[in-house]
């Protein structure tokens, strides 16, 4: 079942043109939605959040957003760019103000997932670190029985340490039947946990597909020229430390990282453009 | 919208809206402009969005299981809650005023006197400071000291208007201390409050609108 599902969502701004896209998450999955900087990946969450308005459908486990939009959000937790909302304020008043607002909040799940990833009540959010900050929302989030989780660059501003902490969290919430989509740029925490990717370049989805099909399909060669990159029918040739490297289709050269094949098919783009 | 309510009073409110209720018991200031008492509600609701805005409140509130128009309505809701109350605390205070003070102390030489009618006044201008102030607060509510400033300067022509009319003539039943003159000054109160009503109605209906439509 798909835990997820969007349609021709489409979002025009006088610069910019997200979409129309199209794509499904499937029910216990991690799926990340990678992408450069300015590719719409931020835009994608909140426009299926209905923060930001737009054309097109979503349905969160078959209830579509729009018409069912209370059952939805119940469903959903959603996370944009780290918790920097009332910095001054105390845990527990945040999360009593925001436990009103569910039907089906559970105070022991909370209580039980603030003990689990250390976070002190009584602290405020201001004095918590980045990554506290993160797990003070999932704890928020789970707490009101959220089957799917949107984050939106939920790793950016964590050190390596915390990063590697926080991806365990999400395999172990993924365990326990949790849908995750989040969106990054550190395509390394993908590739730890991920089981799907979506590729948004300049607002259109490049790639949707498996991790491990993405990551198969491609391999990096390295060419003396352009020219000998070109005839390879090479994408994305370009310079590197090691010399000109471009993705290939086949068995020649060596795997690629998704941070390559993001990197040379962005690259292809430009040359396109 | 009483869970929305209650965010609004435990996570938006700004310390100094319930500091500014107390600012009705300027009507004990002999020849003062009372009038003022009702810019430093607009001050308040200014403090709350812009503390709102400081916090995030406003995408962390609409990801909530809440529809964006009932957010834009809840904030709408507390300045009503807060100028309600400041309305009933100055009124209070107004009685208090015409037992307590000496007649001669009564008249108010600066601008309207604090009597029965002054009430009327005060909901015109709360009234007027919420139909310009929220509907151009949620065209974009990352701005929001130019709405503030707008709707103070309206508020402040009619404050200035109504010092000019308290000179008039035909003025003089309403600057009088109560009961005298009750039959125009209540008019001045039913007349005020219905266009309080009306102009905050209609600058809810206006900001719903908007908001739903803004980008966050």
């Amino acid at each position: 079942m798909k835990a997820l599902e969007v349609e021709a969502l489409k979002k025009v701004y006088p610069d910019f043109t997200l979409g129309p896209l199209s794509f499904g998450v499937e029910e216990g999955q991690i799926t990340g939605l990678i992408g450069r900087n300015g590719a719409g990946k931020s835009t994608t969450l909140k426009a299926m959040m209905g923060l930001i308005s737009c054309e097109g459908r979503v349905r969160v486990f078959g209830k579509d957003f729009s018409e069912e939009e209370f059952a939805v959000k119940e469903r959903l937790g959603y996370v944009g760019g780290g918790f920097r909302f009332y910095p001054a304020k105390p845990l527990s008043a945040v999360a009593r103000a925001a436990a009103r607002f569910y039907p089906h909040w559970n105070e022991e799940t909370f209580l039980h997932s603030c003990n689990e990833y250390g976070l002190i009540l009584s602290k405020r959010v201001r004095e918590l670190s980045e990554g506290m900050k993160m797990k003070f929302s999932l704890a928020l989030a789970l707490s009101h029985g959220a089957k799917l989780l949107l984050l939106d660059e939920p790793t950016s501003g964590l050190d390596p340490l915390s990063r590697e902490d926080f991806c365990d969290t999400l395999l172990t919430l993924k365990g326990q039947g949790v849908t995750i989509l989040f969106s990054t740029h550190i395509t390394s925490d993908l590739m730890r946990v991920a089981d799907h990717i979506l590729y948004l370049s300049n607002g259109k989805l490049l790639a949707n597909e498996p991790l491990a099909g993405l990551l198969g399909r491609y391999r990096v060669q390295r060419f003396a020229s352009f020219e000998e990159g070109h005839a390879a029918g090479a994408i994305g040739v370009k310079p590197t430390k090691m010399g000109l490297e471009g993705l290939v289709t086949g068995f020649e050269g060596r795997e690629a990282t998704l941070d390559e094949v993001m990197i040379h098919l962005e690259y292809a783009q430009k040359e396109t453009i | 919208m009483k869970a929305l309510l209650q965010k609004e009073f435990t996570l938006s409110l700004h310390p100094m809206a319930i500091v500014f209720l107390c600012f009705a018991a300027l009507v004990f200031v002999p020849n003062y402009p009372y009038e003022v008492i009702f810019f430093f509600s607009g001050l308040s609701v200014y403090f709350i969005c812009m503390t709102a805005r400081e916090n995030g409140d406003l995408l962390f509130t609409c990801s909530l299981p809440v529809t964006k128009r009932s957010v834009a309505l809840a904030r709408i809701l507390t300045a009503v809650i807060l100028q309600c109350a400041l309305l009933i605390f100055t009124a209070l205070c107004i009685g208090v005023k015409q037992i307590v003070y000496p007649r001669e102390l009564l008249v108010n030489l600066a601008a309207n006197s604090a009597n029965l009618a002054f009430c009327g006044f005060g909901g015109l201008l709360l009234g007027t400071f919420n139909l310009v102030f929220f509907p151009l607060y949620y065209r974009d509510p990352n701005r929001v000291g130019i709405p503030f400033l707008i709707a103070t300067a309206v508020q402040f022509g009619l404050i200035a208007l109504m010092i000019i009319l308290r000179h008039m003539p035909f003025y003089a039943p309403l600057t009088v201390p109560d009961p005298t003159g009750w039959g125009a000054k209540l008019t001045v109160l039913l007349c005020g409050l219905t266009l309080y009503a009306a102009m905050t109605f209609s600058a809810a209906r206006l900001s719903l609108r908007t908001f739903e439509r803004v980008d966050l």
